[in-house]
Formats: structure tokens, sequence, C-alpha cells
């Protein structure tokens, strides 16, 4: 039987101020895969991410997220696309005045109406998912603490329970270990997969060191400028292969100039809620 | 102004719980425009054609002396308190509204954008995303207005507008230098024990 296709990509193409930053010619991800994406800084996997999340419009081509077809216009829509796909970010994005329940609370807030999020009414099945999650990633101790005491490592365990809590089916992980020292790295990459095992979730992660992505993953896609050059099973991705990829990604050090544009555009302030159209709806 | 007459006591007493009084209900009459006001002039939520009148509004009252506006007041709604409390209001529209949009302004986007890829509608991200961020700053800006406003009132009673500052000035025309001498020593009891207040606020805060 085949598999369920989750993301499917034809031709599809990002450009910003002008220039394009990401250009797939083809993409298909199927339903309980674990993806790896590496390549320099600068060489479009943010903007994948944000583009499968729906925060970079692109321009042509055909993108399928889940069945949603790119571009999403219905704002609606584009709040339940947001709420199926998890993402968990390099430096956490907490909330950190508010406690650890609060944040992993906060990955209900699609589901909950406005006036019951003010009041802070939760419904028993909103406390039992964000218990469920919180145990998920062991911090039951640590729930009523703000998330900004709780160190580098918990605090991206909160984020993976945040994302649990959406009940998505795709998560994403941008750089999720980039901002960890390597034993922690190597905590947090288990917990991330025995989740996506536990939940049953498509995991799509960038990663910036190919032995992680080789361990965790079971299929990696090298890109470079913006394009997928190498796209295959992590077992044929030998030590030779790795040594041929990061050549033609230019070891060198230098940073793309299209890239680094991109990668900047990642923190500007998103518009959604100033009454003009999202980005990509 | 020695020795002190402690005799205008009872005039010290409630002319020191008139100015308490003008200073909190202009801070707070001030802060319940300036909040609204200040979220409207952030310019990272509002349109240019929004934030940019609001602030220059807000730039125009801050730069009215405060005597000036309570001179204003005082001719408009007669002698007293009452326009001392306006001109504090009027004037901590322009000061808190500022401080507030430059809060919002100087959040971080990246745990609104988490959230908003939760799901949640704007005003959910406003309520668990940008209030938890600003609320503390928020806080103890008021309180440290309220502290320069109770040092303001004090001398708004030079131009009729109750309080201390009236009784000084009027026992200064009179020669009693004695009897103002008491009032200006309640004057700065009073404004320190404003700072105190002010800065236990912001040390419980930040």
């Amino acid at each position: 039987m085949p598999k369920e296709v989750v993301i499917q990509i034809e031709d599809a193409r990002v450009e910003m101020e002008g220039r394009t930053i990401l250009a797939l010619d083809h993409l298909e991800v199927s339903r309980g895969e674990r993806v790896a994406i590496i390549g320099n800084s600068g060489s479009g996997k943010t903007t994948l991410m944000r583009m499968l999340k729906g925060y970079v419009p692109c321009q042509e081509g055909k993108v399928v997220v889940m069945g949603d077809v790119f571009p999403i216009k219905d704002t609606q829509k584009m709040k339940t696309h947001h709420r199926h796909i998890g993402m968990i970010h390099q430096h956490f994005d907490l909330i950190g005045r508010e406690t650890v329940w609060q944040n992993v609370y906060h990955g209900r807030l699609g589901y909950v109406s406005l006036l019951k999020s003010a009041l802070g009414i939760c419904s028993e099945r909103d406390l039992q998912i964000c218990a469920q999650a919180i145990h998920e990633v062991h911090l039951e101790d640590k729930q009523r603490r703000f998330a900004r005491t709780l160190s580098g490592g918990e605090q991206q365990r909160v984020a993976i329970a945040r994302a649990l809590a959406q009940e998505p089916t795709i998560l994403l992980a941008d750089e999720p270990v980039s901002s960890l020292d390597p034993a922690l790295s190597e905590d947090i990459m288990d917990l991330l997969v025995s989740v996506c095992d536990a939940y049953e979730l498509t995991l799509i992660m960038s990663l910036h060191l190919p032995e992680l992505a080789r361990k965790y993953a079971d299929r990696i896609l090298a890109m470079k400028n913006g394009k997928i050059m190498w796209d295959g099973s992590s077992d044929s991705l030998s030590n030779d292969r790795i040594c041929e990829i990061y050549e033609f990604m230019g070891t060198n050090g230098v940073v793309n100039g299209n890239g680094t544009r991109a990668s900047r555009s990642a923190f500007t302030w998103p518009y959604g809620w100033q009454g003009q159209p999202l980005p990509g709806g | 102004m020695t020795p002190p007459d402690w005799s205008v006591w009872d005039v010290l007493l409630t002319s020191a719980v008139e100015t308490l009084q003008t200073t909190i209900a202009g801070t707070f009459l001030g802060a319940l425009f300036a909040y609204p006001l200040g979220v409207l002039a952030a310019s990272n939520w509002t349109p240019v054609w929004v934030h940019l009148p609001i602030k220059a509004f807000m730039a125009f009252v801050r730069s009215i002396p405060l005597l000036l506006l309570a001179l204003l007041f005082v001719s408009a709604v007669g002698l007293g308190p009452f326009p001392g409390v306006l001109a504090l209001a009027v004037h901590s529209v322009g000061v808190l509204g500022r401080f507030v949009a430059e809060e919002i302004e100087a959040t971080d986007p990246k745990p609104l954008l988490a959230l908003q890829g939760t799901g949640a509608s704007s005003l959910q991200i406003i309520q668990h995303g940008l209030i938890p961020q600003v609320l503390p700053q928020m806080v103890a800006h008021l309180a440290i207005r309220f502290e320069m406003n109770l040092r303001d009132s004090t001398i708004l009673g030079l131009v009729g507008a109750g309080g201390l500052g009236f009784y000084v000035f009027l026992y200064v025309k009179q020669f009693q230098w004695q009897k103002s001498g008491v009032l200006v020593l309640a004057i700065i009891a009073l404004v320190f024990a404003g700072e105190f207040a002010a800065w236990q606020v912001r040390k419980r805060l930040i």
C-alpha cells in the first residue's frame, strides 16, 4: 500500500525582493517520514520550512500540504493550517514571563475561542492534552516555573510540548539544537524522535551537523542556493558522499548573499494581525 | 524659615491629602487614556496614518509645560484641585503613552510569531504574547509617572490648582516664613515617600 503523501511540491519558487531564494523542482514527503535538511547557512532550509508553515508566499508552482493547496487565502483556513503544523525554533521562542504550563497551553489557543482563553476557561480535554504533552517531555515538576528561568534544553522541551499540544500532523524543527551543547543536543534529538514516533508525526528538521542528520533521520535533503542537491535515505549517505556534498555546498564559510537576506527576513514582524493578509494568505 | 511654626498642622494635613488625591486621580485618569493611545502609537502594530498623528499629538501635549496646562485649566474650570487633576492627566497621556508605544515597539516579535504558528488569533496573541511581555514595564512606568506627578502636583498650587503648593505660596506672600517652611518640609517628605513607593514597585517587578 503506498504511503499517504502529506507534502507535495512541484516547481515551486519563492522570491524575495526580486531574488529567487528557493527553487524546488520536485519534493514529496509521506506521512511518518523523518526528514533532515542539511546545508550551509542561507541555503534555503529555513525558507522552505517557513513556506510550508505558510509564513512565506511561494510565487509559482504547486505546493500542497496536508491537502491544503497554496496559497491559502482564507484566514480561518490559514489558522487551521497553522494548527496542523507544529514548529519549534532555534531560540525556543517561548513567552518568558509565563509559566511552563501556560506556554504549553498556548498550543491549544487555535482550538479555544477568544472568550474562553480570555477568561481562562480550559476544557477537560485541553487540560488532559497539556498534561500529556508535559509528561511526554518530562517537565511535570517544573510546570509552575516561569519559562525564562529554565535552562536552554528545558526551554526547548517546553517548545516541543507546546507543539504537541497543537495536535499537529507535521512537526517542523528549525535548527532545534543549534543553540544547545552537544550532549543536550542528543537528548533533545532523542526526545524529538521518540515523540514523533509516539504521536505518529511527520518530522522535518533542519540540522547543521550531518552526523545528527544521519543518526536521527531516515531521509536527508541537502540544499544549496535554494535548490535540493541531494535527496536520499540516510543509509545511502556515505562519508564519501558527505564530503562530496559539503564540497559542492562550499565549506569555505562564505555565506550566500541571498540566503543572508532570507534568514534576516525570518525575524520581521508578522503582519497577520494588522488587518493585512498573511504572507502566503 | 526657622523655627518652624507647627500651628499650620491642620492646613498641612488637609492640603497634603489634597495633593495626594490630585496626583492619584491625575495619574490614573491619564493612564486610562495613555494605554490605548500608546498601543495605537506603536509603529509595528498600526499603519503609519494611525501611529504618526497619535505620536505627534502626544509630542505636542508633552511639549506644553505642566504649569501652563494648569493655568489653562484653572481659567477653564475654576480654582481648586480639579484643574490640577486635568493638567496632570493630560501631561501623563503624553509621557506615558510614549513609554507604552516604545515598550511595544521593543518587544521581541519571534515569540509572537510562534504563537501565531499555533493557530492563535490576533487578540489571543495580544493577550497571551504581548501583554505578558510588556506588563511589568508598563506598571513600572506608571509608578515612575506617579512619583513625578506627585512632585509636580506640589507646585500646581502656584497657579491656584490646589494642594500644598497653594498654601506655600499663600504664606510666602504674607511673609509668614515659619509657616511656609513647615509646608516645604511636608513637600519634601511627601516626594520622598512617593519615590520610595515607586522604587518598591519597580524592585518587585523587574
